[in-house]
């Protein structure tokens, strides 16, 4: 990559280095070298830019009830059936795994970097810029290579077959839900987010810390939840050293009191 | 069919290994679930009378049309019939529903419900994968899983199905359009309690989820069918889904948010977030952090919750109250939660266990039962309540050694074996209800639980006047407060959803009011709702009724509008709530004609004998605190305390025939051939006078 001059850069695309990197300045990027890119930001010196997607999911799978609803929710706004294999976030459970490792949810991350667009040779899965510029998948562009779905970093990859449509599909932050009475999209409203009894989905325009505790936060915020979900109230889905020691405290109390009863 | 419907259901004969189906079409007018099992069940056991162990007894497992949706309280519920080894003495053809994700996937795997017939040779499980079914080899030399309990039996089909890959999207088929999912299969098992033919063995899915009662495990071990597991990877059509989403927006408007709770209202258990389940359920855990666990679509999340140490499963309620039946109640607060999973694991149905108990330690400590007594035992009663007591006593019934080979048949047949059932069930020492049911909800004071039970084939287990007209109304006061409304508002808000009838007065539980024409007209109506809106629909019984909503305006509940908003948004029919009561009605007809072919009598409609002659609480029950009830007396409506009464014979036969009366039923109880004819039942009518029975 060539030196860029940092003016001649900001006077070009009116984005600073420094809001360039930091994706501070409202017009947050993910930087791409080469590909077959569409509708980027050009800078010079053959770098070339998406623009970051206007909203993503957060999940807390320590307040997940394992429900499926959001999952259900997706299919019915999608496609106006219910379907677990065809929603474009997958809960999987295992009951006989203690808590809170009995469930794993697998959402979309609108990655700023999305190797499933990169990977599309038609440009089907592409960067939708009038909604928010999520990353979603034109079907009528589809030809079913599933590039997609092997370019996806996650597992499951969160770019799916749909083998009754015969196109791959995902996450679009509901932005196309034409079984929906409600907007959807970055700027509207998200159906599994709307369904969810637990409110563990939750919803953010600014672009997570890109590992898994960036997406997968802490949304066991009312002592009501805690007193009773009886889930802990520690950072990121896991239990302080302060709540487990009052935890066993509590235990070992109720355990004497019992023996002296 | 569409709309809510996969549109075949899946018939296997385990005798001939014949894969085949039937078109759900054929029983739409049934709705789903229960009344679609009945008439399946018609239509495939030509003779009636078999035993439940009979390789003709044939076993349903059905979906309604708004499983596997976003319908609140419901999407995960399956329903199982077939003739049962749990009734007494007559095996009814009978009911049982259990929860999760098991109704949902069948769906998705294109079939609205399994009916499984025959035997097979050797231990099997029956393997499917959307329209693909593989009869397979549960042996030990298969695939190992007969001889092990349900939790190991269902973990290990999670390896046979994904292949070992428990985390990808795995394809099921060979090309790219067969279907993939990232899903665990759904399966439900019995444990060895079902292998070895304990009458009283439940089936489980997901550790605790289970069609509890009935003794459908054993219907599975007298198949040598160990597990049904099923990955579905398609999809089923709703009518009109932008009516389905609004329809859950609205729910959410009207319920509880988990995050802004708004307490419930005294006595509502069912109504906290995490239902009952998780308040039981807390008791079962040990380590820090559990979660609610919700069935398939649903947003009541009761489904008994998970914990960090992965004790009790799912299990809630009774399953982890059964813990405490076996230990708590015998002194030992600190009971494991080991007692729920040996029971879980084997399969067994916790209330048999838990009415067993107090009896059995009656008969200990008054020196009838023990070593070298009259009924021989060398069971350590002495530690009654220890885990290790609750080990050899749940071993015992498994393995048939000691008392649990008598045990194994039932608490009833055990007495009856013993020479002991009329004094005991006399005295309420065994507190059997009727049909050798367990006392659940009371007989003599909440009276449609007890003439429900007793007119049917089991325990009915259907709670809508025990949270707001028992419970409620019971506690609140007990609390130091008022009942959510004066009796005579509540009980014209409930009844004006008693549709079509809609009269308060069905709601009298006076002394009076229980033997009276309004209380036939409030059970037979329970009886269709039930049958249809909660068993054929199919909602689940902690989410309707909804008739005290703490959260809705003059605590106004959700039905009787719920019940059509979702089914009718699911389906695109237009069923009103009325409709709803006139298949129910249909169905319980239809089950009732089963049973006379079965041999009933009007004597099988009698309650146990304890419930004319005691009013304290049985020695085994729910009857935890007062009953404190609507009553019509003087003119007036007032909420009373009928804490102590017992039935009259007298009133209750007198009840009956009544009853029979209004059901268009002759004077032996049975269905008359016109009223089978006008609710358009005449295999029924015809199979019924063929057997000489009208």
């Amino acid at each position: 990559m060539a030196d860029i001059d940092k003016k001649e850069a900001t006077a070009q695309s009116g984005v600073s280095r420094r809001e360039f990197i930091t994706g501070v300045g409202g017009v947050g990027v993910g930087a791409v070298l080469g590909g077959a890119l569409l509708k980027g930001i050009l800078l010079p010196d053959e770098v070339v830019a998406i623009p970051a997607s206007g909203g993503y999911l957060l999940v807390d799978t320590a307040k997940c009830a394992g429900c499926n609803s959001c999952m259900l929710a997706c299919s019915v706004t999608h496609h106006g059936t219910v379907s677990l294999s065809n929603a474009r976030i997958q809960v999987v459970q295992d009951p006989f795994v203690g808590y809170p490792n009995d469930i794993t949810i697998a959402q979309c991350r609108q990655c700023p970097y999305p190797p499933c667009v990169d990977a599309c040779p038609t440009g089907a899965n592409h960067v939708d810029t009038e909604n928010g510029n999520v990353r979603t998948v034109d079907a009528a562009k589809c030809i079913g290579c599933e590039r997609c779905i092997q370019a996806c970093p996650f597992t499951p990859s969160r770019a799916l077959w749909n083998p009754i449509e015969k196109h791959a599909q995902k996450c679009d932050l509901c932005a196309d839900t034409p079984y929906w009475d409600e907007d959807g999209g970055p700027d509207g409203k998200r159906a599994c987010e709307e369904v969810c009894p637990m409110n563990a989905i939750s919803f953010t325009a600014e672009i997570p810390m890109q590992s898994d505790a960036g997406y997968n936060v802490n949304l066991r915020l009312t002592d009501a939840t805690a007193q009773l979900g009886r889930m802990g109230l520690g950072d990121n889905g896991e239990f302080t050293k302060a709540q487990l020691d009052a935890a066993a405290a509590a235990a070992a109390a109720a355990a004497a009191a019992a023996a002296n009863h | 069919m569409s709309n809510g419907y996969a549109g075949k259901i899946l018939v296997i004969d385990l005798s001939s290994g014949e894969v085949s189906s039937l078109n759900t079409a054929d029983y739409a007018e049934y709705g789903g679930g229960h009344g679609m099992g009945s008439a399946v069940f018609f239509d495939l056991c030509k003779d009636k009378t078999i035993s439940a162990f009979d390789p003709a007894n044939v076993i349903t497992l059905m979906t309604g049309p708004i499983q596997g949706t976003l319908a609140p309280f419901g999407g995960g519920r399956c329903e199982v019939q077939a003739i049962g080894p749990q009734p007494w003495p007559i095996e009814w053809f009978t009911r049982s529903n259990f929860g999760g994700r098991f109704a949902g996937m069948i769906k998705f795997a294109g079939w609205d419900g399994i009916a499984v017939t025959g035997k097979a040779e050797n231990p099997v499980w029956i393997d499917i994968r959307d329209d693909a079914v593989a009869i397979r080899d549960a042996s030990a030399t298969g695939d190992g899983l007969w001889g092990t309990g349900t939790y190991e039996t269902e973990k290990k089909i999670y390896d046979l199905v994904r292949g070992g890959d428990s985390v990808d999207w795995t394809l099921y088929g060979t090309s790219r359009d067969t279907g993939r999912s990232a899903q665990n299969p759904a399966v439900v098992s019995c444990g060895q309690a079902g292998e070895n033919l304990v009458r009283w063995a439940s089936l489980i899915h997901e550790g605790g989820g289970g069609a509890g009662q009935g003794g459908f495990g054993a219907v599975f071990g007298s198949k040598n069918l160990k597990a049904i597991s099923v990955i579905g990877t398609g999809e089923v059509a709703i009518a009109d889904p932008q009516a389905l989403m609004a329809a859950r927006a609205w729910w959410s408007e009207n319920y509880f948010d988990f995050d802004n709770y708004k307490p419930s209202l005294p006595g509502l258990h069912s109504y906290s977030p995490g239902g009952s389940g998780n308040i039981a359920g807390g008791l079962a855990r040990g380590g820090v952090g559990q979660r609610p666990q919700g069935c398939m679509g649903c947003t009541k999340l009761c489904h008994g919750g998970r914990g960090a140490t992965a004790e009790g499963p799912g299990s809630s309620c009774f399953d982890t109250w059964y813990q405490a039946q076996s230990g708590v109640k015998w002194g030992n607060p600190a009971a494991s939660a080991s007692n729920t999973d040996m029971l879980q694991s084997y399969g067994l149905n916790a209330w048999e266990g838990s009415m067993a108990l107090p009896w059995l330690v009656k008969l200990y400590r008054t020196g009838i039962l023990g070593p070298g007594k009259a009924i021989e035992s060398n069971l350590p009663f002495d530690a009654v309540g220890s885990d290790a007591f609750n080990v050899a006593f749940l071993d015992c019934i498994v393995n048939g050694t000691d008392i649990g080979a008598d045990l194994k048949e039932g608490c009833a047949r055990a007495a009856t074996k013993w020479g002991r059932y009329d004094e005991d069930v006399t005295s309420g020492d065994l507190a059997i209800a009727a049909h050798g049911y367990a006392h659940h909800y009371d007989a003599r004071t909440e009276s449609e639980w007890g003439f429900g039970t007793a007119l049917g084939d089991r325990d009915i287990n259907e709670h809508d006047i025990t949270w707001v007209l028992y419970w409620h109304t019971s506690l609140a006061p007990l609390y130091g407060q008022p009942q959510a409304l004066p009796a005579k508002e509540m009980v014209e808000m409930i009844g004006s959803t008693l549709l079509p009838y809609s009269d308060p007065m069905m709601l009298d539980f006076s002394d009076e009011g229980i033997y009276s024409d309004a209380m036939v007209k409030f059970v037979s109506w329970h009886r269709a709702y039930t049958r249809f809106w909660k068993q054929s629909a199919m909602y689940c019984d902690w989410g309707i009724t909804d008739w005290l909503n703490p959260w809705a305006e003059g605590y106004k509940g959700l039905t009787p509008e719920l019940e059509p908003r979702f089914y009718n948004a699911v389906t695109g029919d237009d069923t009103s709530f009325e409709k709803g009561i006139e298949i129910g009605t249909k169905i319980w007809n239809l089950d009732r004609a089963i049973w006379y072919l079965q041999g009933r009598t009007p004597a099988n409609d009698q309650l146990a004998e304890w419930q004319f002659r005691i009013g304290s609480p049985a020695a085994h029950s729910t009857y935890e605190i007062p009953y404190i009830m609507p009553v019509f007396e003087n003119g007036e409506w007032s909420y009373k305390n009928v804490w102590g009464r017992f039935l009259d014979h007298a009133k209750y036969d007198d009840f009956l025939d009544r009853y029979y009366a209004f059901e268009g039923w002759d004077a032996n109880g049975c269905p008359t051939s016109d009223t089978l004819k006008k609710l358009g039942l005449d295999k029924a009518a015809d199979e019924l006078s063929a057997a000489g029975k009208i």
